[in-house]
């Protein structure tokens, strides 16, 4: 998504390199997807359940109040 | 030492031969690894392969670049890109938003990290309608990180 939109960021993160992150984050399988630091799930899903997770991570965001 | 079977490496020039469109960038922040031990500060342990095998896959074509920065001597750089850890590197061409990547590209990951860099030469992922969609009304910034392992 981060190749096809200027306003997403995508991170990979080699867990084992990056214990603390890996800690900070509560990997324990991988791949271990999180997005904006909310929403979050473990192994690879179909592009549009994937799609379904990005959209909840942003709803959340525009949903707490200022 | 991080190293490509001839036999992958042919594989890997001719899909890049067919696929590349545009230039790609591989801009590493990285930290050689030090003769004296200094107490309390960590060696980078992987940064010596990683740059090795990041400049094994820039060889395979004229159009994947690479530059390297010593992360003490490129603060502001790395900072730029929001880098603060290496092995770290990023993926710069037509892809829209930015792609970073720390540690090795190593074992499953490194398939993924050939398919990266040919998305972003060519600046598309072969994203569903539906999503692109849904990308175009962004109006915050998202972030998502992949955590992954080389086995």
């Amino acid at each position: 998504m981060a190749v096809e939109s200027s306003r997403v960021t995508g991170d990979v993160i080699e867990a084992q390199e990056f214990p603390d992150l890996a800690r900070r984050y509560g990997v324990r399988g991988v791949p271990k997807i999180v997005i904006n630091d909310t929403t979050e799930f473990v192994g690879a899903l179909p592009e549009a359940d994937y799609l379904e997770h990005v959209k909840e991570a942003v709803s959340g965001m525009e949903a707490t109040p200022d | 030492m991080a190293s490509i079977s001839l036999r992958d490496q042919q594989a890997i020039r001719e899909h890049f031969d067919a696929n590349l469109k545009d230039d790609v960038e591989i801009v590493m922040f990285t930290e050689h690894k030090s003769p004296i031990i200094i107490l309390g500060r960590e060696q980078c342990e992987t940064c010596d392969d990683t740059r090795e095998l990041l400049e094994m896959v820039s060889a395979l074509s004229d159009k994947v670049k690479m530059t390297v920065h010593e992360l003490s001597a490129a603060r502001d750089e790395a900072a730029a890109y929001g880098v603060d850890r290496v092995p770290a590197f990023i993926l710069k061409g037509a892809a829209k938003g930015r792609v970073r990547f720390f540690g090795i590209p190593a074992g499953h990951e490194f398939s993924a990290f050939i398919a990266d860099i040919v998305d972003t030469s060519r600046g598309e992922a072969g994203l569903s309608e539906e999503t692109r969609e849904y990308l175009a009304t962004l109006t915050e910034d998202v972030n998502i990180k992949v955590f992954t392992t080389p086995t």
